[in-house]
């Protein structure tokens, strides 16, 4: 359904001297410096996949997302989504694909949600029984029923944001792109749009690519990731890969009768490290190790025949923490990079 | 075709919901046309004609002048707010053309404001203000035609200036000279033929005098046989060339966006 290949862009930024003396001099002559957001990427996506794409600010995801509508012209490579190179052919490109971009509104600002997906119906030319079976879907699924009649300018975040992602799959496109649909919003209703978007791919098998910081979002949704980082792909493969790869760390929390004065036993000094306690909880010690080092069970024993332990809980590898330690990698790139300009 | 038409819909819509900025609008533009009136009956009050216009023609010139002023400019701030914030991006995700349907979405307003606003007004001029018909049923024909051309002319040049927003950071500062050059070359405030004729020859060559002046001058009957034609000319010689030059600005403007990320 997508296919990118070597994809790069590179932007010419224009710079300028600070303060009044460079503005002056920007005025006749300017210096341009390349910035390479895209570095050459590879995706390829098959119908009906869920992928989370994610990495961390300016790390070209958005631009990637831009070529991928047809926004951008590539510097160099190859796009085709759906067989349609999108740059060349936008309009035709546009009847296939929707969008939700959480930080601005699709919809219509002036007229009620229900006008709103009228004219989106007229747009997409939606045909009515069509248009009648799918919104009437969405109104069950998501909860429309009491905003259709209401301005979208007078809908909350959480309201607005349901509304604005049953605008995006109205005309049932192949492929859905969503940037960040959950930011800023309550888990209620973050709860909602991902069963939504499940529902969506279930029964019509939309190919939906996922940005988004909210892991949960990802762990929920998506079956595959793409990491990427300074304008290349770092990691391409399941969840389930990524943190048998990276997720051999592990993190028991042990709930002691008393913890006053504790220690991390001898035993374990060299292979296990005691996280930082935070105030309010002084009876919570957790403890993080690799699987490598010692199994739980092991940890839990040596722990067992020093201290009287009232609770424990052993936590499962977070998608988090490990994308995290993949991010930190790439930071200390994102400031050599800085100093370099 | 269909969408463009939901568009202009959705706008008659949108403009019937706005009654206070209605009202408000409509009271306005009422005591402007008693301010015209009663400044011109006291210019008026010492001589019979100015320029060969006597009092009727002047005032009716003024008025319908005015009326067509305020469908003339275009929705070119709503392209150039779109420019700004970036949403311009998301529109050409969309399967349409943006600027057919601003244009769209314009004419719905026009023809709300006109039934609505203009109309009435218009038929107040009519029966307490002097103003008269058409000489004859042909120059009120002419004029129809011609004021529909001046406005096609009044709003792609509004959509042109806006287009600039791309490479411009501010435009308001140009929006408002453009205000102002309009109304005063394109005879919306008084007839061409007050000013010298220095003047006259330079908007001969202008687009404003397209956009007010030919229809109503049309109208009064102060163009009239061959010049009517030839002003209705250079009128359709504009209005094809503006169209134009808005569509290759705009694609350059699109390769910008799409290369340079806007």
């Amino acid at each position: 359904m997508i296919e990118v290949n070597n994809l790069a862009k590179h932007y010419k930024i224009a710079k300028r001297d600070p303060g009044l003396r460079g503005a002056v001099k920007s005025l006749f002559y300017r210096k341009y410096e390349t910035k390479e957001a895209v570095k050459g990427i590879n995706l390829h996506i098959e119908a009906g996949e869920m992928v989370g794409y994610i990495g961390a600010n300016g790390a070209g995801k958005s631009t990637t997302i831009k070529m991928l509508t047809g926004i951008l012209t590539p510097t160099s490579g190859e796009v085709k989504v759906n067989g349609i190179i999108p740059y060349e052919n936008r309009k035709q490109n546009a009847s296939h694909i929707g969008a939700v971009f959480g930080q601005r509104t699709q919809l219509f600002w002036d007229i009620p949600v229900r006008e709103s997906y009228e004219l989106l119906k007229h747009i997409y030319e939606i045909p009515q029984k069509q248009y009648e079976e799918t919104l009437a879907e969405f109104v069950e699924v998501l909860h429309l029923e009491p905003l259709l009649g209401i301005p979208v300018r007078q809908l909350s975040l959480g309201q607005k944001m349901r509304c604005e992602l049953a605008a995006a799959f109205l005309h049932r496109p192949k492929v859905v792109y969503l940037d960040e649909p959950t930011i800023g919003l309550d888990v209620a209703v973050k709860v909602r749009i991902r069963s939504f978007i499940k529902q969506m791919n279930s029964r019509y098998g939309t190919t939906v690519l996922l940005t988004t910081h909210d892991m949960q979002d990802i762990e929920e949704i998506c079956q595959r990731i793409i990491i990427i980082d300074d304008g290349r792909v770092i990691y391409d493969g399941s969840i389930q890969n990524i943190k048998s790869q990276f997720g051999d760390k592990r993190v028991i929390h042990f709930e002691l009768e008393n913890s006053d004065d504790f220690t991390l036993p001898r035993e374990l000094a060299n292979v296990a490290q005691v996280q930082p306690r935070e105030e309010e909880d002084l009876h919570k010690i957790s403890i993080t190790f690799s699987s490598r080092d010692l199994s739980g069970a092991e940890l839990i024993s040596i722990m067992m025949n020093h201290y009287t332990i009232a609770d424990l809980t052993i936590a499962d590898p977070k998608i988090e923490t490990i994308v995290e330690e993949i991010y930190g990698k790439g930071m200390t790139k994102e400031v050599q990079n800085e100093e370099v300009h | 075709m269909r969408k463009y038409i939901e568009f202009a819909r959705v706008q008659m819509q949108v403009h019937a919901a706005y009654s206070a900025w209605f009202w408000a609008n409509t009271f306005s533009v009422l005591l402007r046309m008693l301010v015209i009136y009663f400044f011109w009956k006291a210019v008026y009050s010492n001589r019979s004609e100015i320029e060969g216009m006597s009092f009727d023609g002047m005032i009716t010139y003024i008025i319908i002048a005015m009326f067509l002023q305020m469908f003339v400019s275009g929705v070119g701030r709503e392209l150039a707010h779109t420019i700004k914030d970036g949403n311009v991006a998301i529109e050409l995700m969309r399967p349409y053309h943006l600027i057919t349907r601003l244009i769209a979405m314009d004419i719905g307003d026009k023809v709300i404001y006109f039934i609505r606003g203009a109309l009435p007004l218009g038929i107040l001029a009519f029966v307490f203000m002097d103003v008269t018909m058409p000489s004859t049923w042909q120059s009120g024909i002419l004029f129809l035609l011609s004021a529909l051309m001046g406005i096609w002319i009044g709003t792609f040049f509004d959509l042109l200036i806006a287009i600039l927003a791309f490479w411009t950071i501010n435009l308001w500062g140009l929006e408002v000279m453009k205000e102002a050059v309009v109304s005063f070359f394109s005879g919306a405030l008084v007839p061409l033929i007050l000013f010298p004729d220095w003047f006259q020859t330079i908007s001969l060559f202008l687009p404003f005098q397209a956009m007010v002046y030919v229809p109503v001058a049309i109208y009064t009957g102060i163009l009239t046989g061959t010049e009517a034609w030839l002003a209705l000319g250079s009128q359709l010689i504009w209005a094809i060339l503006l169209f134009g030059l808005l569509r290759v600005l705009w694609s350059v403007a699109m390769k910008k966006v799409t290369i340079f990320g806007g």
